[in-house]
């Protein structure tokens, strides 16, 4: 931008004012990039597991309960002999991936149900708003629960269960933004300047819900991390060889007292992830706040 | 008073030995000396004072005046030891209060003076009471017994005070609430009252109230206030002394007199020119500033107001000038005064002329509409010679507030009709709660009337130019985006052509090109009003309403906006409808002017039918209540009424000072004045008592 | 007041009607046939023809979803294919302990969360090691901290127990045990119950504690920019009396709303917990009832939970009404 030009210090007070464009200040900010990003770092990294993991996570690569930092396992490993690192690793990248999933299929339903809503106002906005606040006070991982007891223990049948509890949020977000930037007097402006009212929601409106929307999504990273580990430990996943973090800490709990690691390494790998999407969300929130 | 001796109350640093030696001897309430604050924000300095010297004597109001900026509130604050001491706040300097140094005091030390000391009222009465508090608690932590804050809440005017101590902030009225404020801060007589904008986020009428609530209690309890304000003709109604900042520094200061009358820093002169008054010729273009406020954030070696200063002199921006007597009790800080003179050798007196040498017009680079010219005085006529541009008929807007047991009619319009005619200029005036933006907003069919009709001639296109223009522009879309946007939805297809008409609107309101490319949060003030206009003149409308444009901006730069709208409405033809709450700006930009209250029009009529011959009783206290008018403000009873519960008959009974018996049952319609032609007025009594 | 019960019922009945329809389709879709769980593998075909029909399997959906729903008031949750007996009945044998466990959680998720929330907005060096400790400990799974507290607690130190509601001298498991023996006076009774109760109630209070404790930091941290608190600092206040009479109860809307949504959230915890604890509670009777596909346990369970959801949101905008006169019931 030409604008940076007048920036310049010295000349500023000798300008017209008209010139001075608010500075800002870039220091925070990076900080809060750096946070922010971090998810992206993860995806990649988990989708790299395979060519990290030192070996198969399903095959027995050497005596069971091998401490950690012996006979070549960084992490030690497992009842039977399967290194614990290449099992974690696969494991974050099943839990990450899966929470992404959720959020992505919540993403869409919520912001499509929300903005019709709040655009539409009237019967349109009231009827969807029941629906929604109906699925909203449901007790979203007991529903988890049902649907798996139902269909079948399996990944999928979780994230259903859990995708379908998931979506409210989103979509009373985005309605809550919308209403209120409706209010304001840009969108006013955009009326009066002849603008449709698909391109006032796309153009006008939605861009304005995308900094509450990115902040909650990313601080639900790590509340969807911790909930699916938690079905996971109950048994809800996928059935015992795959590599579940959650199922790995209820398989070994009871050799928690003698051979810890088999139980606390996968719940590490959980609360890995979880920090990460904490620490973006705090990061991302400091941006919008800059903003 | 303690400086009605001859001693200067703001003092130079040439007088510093003195200075200190009446610290200890002043019967002085308060005095500051060469008090500096910086700020650390993000990395780099802000510096919210730069040597400030200040006293205040017993029983005396001292008007701080000054514009966003200036460095007054921040002044207001240290006063009352609440400036946050963190780590990014450095100060130097002293603030006494009854005689000792604050900085020095201990934390309890200064609580103490808080409480027994000590007073103070902040802007905005709806966020600084508690929400969750009875006004009887929160009054009941500086009075010691009930009856007392009983006492204290009579004694502010407030109706059965019994009743309100159990009331939360929230179910009373904005003008109440500031009594409460006011009650809390004379609670345990305190020697100074701090009054940071107590009135800018009142009504007109309201303002008056509580200006004279303010003086009443100095008279009462012999309290000394400091009234921050950025308006000077508050300052006007109530101060015995002016003290004018910019920069974080005080550049005049002076009893009100001759502040106002006989003002010598071309800062302070300006600032009274581009205040917009009920006096001078209302053709003429107001005076402007030249650039925009100082940024805080730069150290000057200079005078802080040289860059925009019209009577800037070489030396100006090396030399800092320091406050000098250059009459009894009158100081001034800048290098063509005081003593500062002699060695300068230049002479004394710049006329006003000179002071709007470099007003913006004149920069050169804008393209901005030649010179004004005089209105055509056919304009000021009835409307029947025109074509009717504008029909509103007996237009009704209600809303349903609230929810479930709650739910309330709030009926914002109950029948106003008004007749605009092609190329008139028409403001429609009134306080909170009169519907003058519903009406505004109905006529841009942004809200739907509930009854009556509102015809604009075929094919006539509206513009509409918000109060807040940051907010009208979408925050992550860029100026040049909006404009395009509009031109598209128009049906220009041409790339180039659109890109043309770009230009030429941003050039028409004095936009820089650069400015096209950068958002709403980019921009300054007036740059984001000009960029605002901008968008509404891209494709000229037929029609334009301006919805208090200028309320929200300081004066130098709300003059700036008048004269643009003044300019634009000119050269493009426009008819134009203008809602403000000050009759002094419906002067100044309008033809005629329509009052209104509680949703309809109370008087209708010319300029200057409406304010050399105000007839309805509304007009006459609105009009008093302008600060600086020169009529003593006609108080009127509590606040404007709420249109969720109008009052039967003539709305504006319960208020009116000239109230008759009927009025409480018998509406009120505009009728025409028997003394002048197109003058009309919805009030029996003042249509027969004349 | 009135409307506010009424509004709350209605509410509640919209939620059971909703779960209902949907655990309804849920059973449609399952795998399972209800009459081979009920019989077993080796029945014959007349006793699954004559199951089929004693269940009404063969009648229209729409009238089974009515007999579905018809059974519901009459509190017939069916019979679960584990135990063999009514849920119902089994329900009322292991909520207490439930609710003892959640109540005590919660207790401490709220007051914790307060005074995680008050200390993390002191400035300095020491809070933000502590704002660090928090987003840690706010990415911590439930079992973690359990595991954590076994190692710790019971393992290495032998101050807590592993397992139970309840010591061996209390052979009764199930129901109220602290509230049971407060009310009969039996004091090591309740001390035993305070015992068994701390690690889990620990391990599922702890993450939403902290949530509550985040946003409840960020309310205060605005209340204390606000103006009114700059008022009555003007007033001459200490800052013990701003903060105590001025800025909690302004902020504690926020967490409240936060708690209410963490009690949503926190089932799974519960279950975890009690799974890893032997807790004789509802979380327990799910873990039990999954491997085998006990769908009417399950869906009681649903149901349950369901509406003490909405009972407890229901509480939870009493008090913001309580902490808020400006907001209306």
């Amino acid at each position: 931008m030409a604008v940076t030009e007048v920036y310049l210090r010295g000349q500023q007070a000798k300008l017209p004012g008209q010139l001075r464009i608010r500075s800002q200040m870039f220091k925070k900010v990076r900080g809060n990039t750096i946070m922010a990003a971090l998810p992206l770092i993860v995806t990649a990294l988990v989708l790299l597991a395979p060519l990290l993991a030192p070996h198969s996570p399903y095959t027995v690569a050497g005596p069971a309960f091998t401490p950690p930092g012996h006979g070549g396992f960084l992490l030690g490993s497992d009842s039977v002999g399967r290194d614990e690192l290449s099992r974690v690793l696969y494991g974050m990248r099943a839990s990450w991936l899966s929470a992404l999933a959720v959020i992505a299929s919540g993403l869409v339903v919520g912001v499509t149900i929300g903005t019709v809503a709040a655009v539409a106002g009237g019967w349109v906005d009231s009827l969807l708003m029941r629906f929604t606040d109906l699925f909203l006070s449901l007790p979203g991982p007991v529903l988890a629960i049902a649907v798996v007891a139902a269909l079948g223990p399996s990944l999928l049948h979780t994230l259903i269960g859990v995708a379908i509890v998931w979506w409210p949020f989103y979509a009373r977000i985005v309605r809550g933004e919308i209403r209120s930037l409706s209010a304001r007097p840009h969108l006013e402006a955009a009326k009066m300047s002849g603008i449709g009212v698909m391109r006032r929601t796309l153009r006008h409106l939605l861009p304005g819900t995308f900094p509450a929307l990115v902040v909650t999504a990313s601080l639900d990273i790590g509340n969807l991390v911790l909930t699916l580990a938690g079905l996971s430990f109950l048994g809800l996943g996928s059935p015992a060889p795959s590599p579940e973090l959650g199922a790995m800490s209820a398989r070994n709990l009871t050799f928690l007292l003698q051979d810890y690691w088999t139980a606390v390494m996968p719940g590490i790998g959980i609360l890995i992830l979880a920090l990460v999407g904490n620490i973006s969300g705090d990061g991302l929130r400091g941006l919008m706040k800059d903003r | 008073m303690q400086f009605s001796t001859k001693q200067s109350s703001v003092v130079t640093r040439d007088d510093w030995n003195s200075v200190t030696e009446r610290a200890t001897t002043s019967s002085s309430v308060a005095k500051v000396e060469d008090y500096h604050v910086t700020f650390t924000r993000s990395g780099s300095p802000v510096h919210a004072l730069r040597g400030v010297n200040l006293e205040v004597g017993e029983s005396e109001i001292v008007a701080l005046v000054g514009e966003s900026g200036s460095g007054k509130s921040v002044l207001g604050l240290s006063m009352l030891g609440l400036l946050e001491k963190t780590s990014n706040t450095s100060v130097t300097g002293k603030v006494f209060l009854q005689d000792r140094d604050i900085a020095l005091a201990s934390a309890a030390e200064i609580r103490r003076l808080r409480r027994e000391y000590l007073g103070a009222i902040f802007q905005d009465p709806m966020t600084s009471l508690n929400p969750t508090m009875r006004i009887g608690k929160q009054l009941g932590e500086v009075t010691g017994s009930k009856s007392e804050s009983v006492e204290l809440l009579q004694s502010v005017g407030i109706p059965e005070p019994e009743r309100r101590m159990s009331a939360f902030p929230f179910e009373l009225s904005g003008g109440l609430r500031q009594r409460v404020m006011i009650a809390m801060a004379l609670a345990g007589r305190p020697k100074l009252i701090v009054a940071d904008e107590p009135t800018t986020a009142l009504d007109v009428t309201v303002q008056a109230q509580i200006l004279d609530l303010i003086k009443m209690s100095r008279e009462r309890f012999g309290t000394s206030f400091v009234l921050i304000t950025h308006d000077l003709g508050v300052a006007a109604m109530v101060a015995d002394r002016v003290v004018v900042m910019y920069g974080g520094e005080v550049v005049e200061s002076g009893t009100t007199k001759d502040v106002l009358n006989s003002a010598k820093h071309p800062y302070t002169r300006a600032l009274l020119a581009s205040r917009v008054t009920l006096s001078g010729d209302r053709h003429r273009r107001i005076a402007t500033m030249s650039g925009e406020a100082v940024d805080s954030r730069i150290s000057v070696p200079g005078c802080a107001f040289e860059p925009r200063c019209p009577a800037a002199m070489e030396i100006c921006n090396s030399t800092k000038p320091h406050l000098c007597q250059v009459e009894d009790l009158h100081d001034v800080s800048c290098l063509r005064y005081g003593s500062q003179v002699d060695d300068l050798r230049l002479s004394n007196g710049i006329d006003s002329t000179q002071m709007q040498i470099r007003s913006f017009t004149d920069g050169g680079e804008l393209r901005e509409g030649a010179a004004v010219q005089e209105i055509d005085s056919s304009a000021s006529d009835a409307v029947g010679k025109r074509e009717i541009m504008i029909t509103a008929n007996d237009v009704m807007v209600t809303f349903k507030v609230g929810s479930g047991g709650s739910r309330a009619m709030l009926r914002a319009l109950r029948g106003a009709s008004l007749q605009v005619g092609t190329g008139e200029a028409v403001a429609v005036v009134g306080e909170s709660g009169s519907g003058k933006s519903t009406l505004l907003r109905a006529i841009a069919g942004l809200n739907t009337p509930s009854s009556g009709q509102i015809e604009l001639r075929a094919g006539s296109k509206v513009q509409m130019v918000f109060q807040d223009s940051g907010a009208s522009l979408t925050p992550w879309m860029t100026v040049e985006q909006l404009l395009d946007e509009r031109l598209v939805a128009t049906g220009v297809r041409d790339k180039h052509e659109r890109q043309e008409r770009i230009l030429a609107a941003s050039d028409s309101v004095g936009l820089y090109r650069q400015m096209l490319s950068a958002k709403a949060y980019q921009l300054s003030g007036g740059q984001r009003q000009r960029a605002a206009l901008a968008r509404s003149v891209v494709v000229p409308p037929e029609i334009l309403l301006c919805d208090e444009p200028t309320s929200a901006l300081d004066v130098s730069l709300a003059a700036v906006v008048l004269n643009l709208i003044s300019n634009l409405r000119k050269s493009l033809g426009m008819t134009l409808i203008f809602v403000t709450h000050d009759l002094a700006v419906a002067r100044v930009v309008a033809d005629r002017i329509a009052v209104m209250y509680l949703g309809q029009f109370v008087e209708v009529g010319s300029t200057d039918q409406v304010l050399s011959d105000p007839t309805h009783p509304y007009t006459k206290a609105l009009l008093s209540a302008v600060p600086d008018s020169g009529s003593t403000p006609i108080l009127l009873n509590g606040d404007p009424a709420s249109p969720l519960s109008v009052p039967s008959g003539c709305s504006f009974h319960p208020r009116c000072p000239s109230v008759v018996g009927s009025c409480s049952s018998t509406e009120q319609y505009l009728t025409i004045s028997p003394a002048s032609r197109g003058h009309l007025v919805a009030c029996g009594v003042a249509l027969g008592g004349q | 007041m009135f409307k506010f019960v009424l509004k709350r019922i209605a509410s509640a009945v919209g939620v059971v009607l909703a779960l209902t329809v949907v655990l309804f389709i849920l059973q449609k879709a399952s795998n399972t046939n209800p009459v081979h769980a009920i019989l077993g593998p080796n029945a014959s075909a007349a006793a699954v023809k004559a199951e089929t029909i004693k269940l009404g399997l063969n009648r229209p959906l729409l009238a089974q979803l009515f007999s579905y729903i018809g059974n519901l008031l009459q509190f017939n949750l069916g019979t679960s294919y584990r135990t063999r007996r009514p849920v119902s009945t089994d329900l009322a044998q292991y909520l207490p302990a439930t609710v003892e466990l959640a109540l005590v959680a919660l207790l401490i998720a709220v007051g914790l969360g307060l005074i995680l929330g008050y200390i993390s907005i002191k400035n300095g060096i020491p809070a933000k090691i502590f704002r660090g400790v928090l987003l840690v400990g706010a990415s911590t799974p439930s079992y973690l901290i359990s595991f954590a507290g076994l190692v710790l607690l019971y393992s290495h130190f032998h101050v807590l127990p592993a397992t139970g509601e309840a010591g061996a001298t209390q052979p009764f498991q199930g129901g109220f045990v602290i509230f049971d023996n407060l009310v009969n006076g039996n004091i090591s009774g309740v001390w035993d119950g305070i015992v068994h109760v701390t690690l889990p109630a620990l391990s599922i209070a702890l993450v939403p504690a902290i949530s509550i404790g985040r946003v409840f930091r960020s309310s205060l941290e605005a209340t204390l920019r606000s103006d009114f608190v700059r008022t009555a600092r003007s007033k001459g206040l200490s800052d013990q009396a701003v903060f105590l009479r001025h800025a909690i109860r302004n902020s504690i809307g926020p967490g409240l709303t936060m708690t209410g949504l963490q009690l949503g959230l926190m089932f799974a915890g519960v279950a975890v917990v009690e799974d890893i604890f032997a807790w004789p509670g509802i979380g327990y009777y799910t873990t039990e009832s999954i491997p085998v596909s006990d769908f009417p346990a399950i869906a009681g369970v649903t149901l349950v939970l369901g509406v003490g959801y909405v009972f407890i949101n229901a509480l939870v905008d009493i008090a913001q009404s309580l902490a808020d006169p400006r907001v209306k019931l």
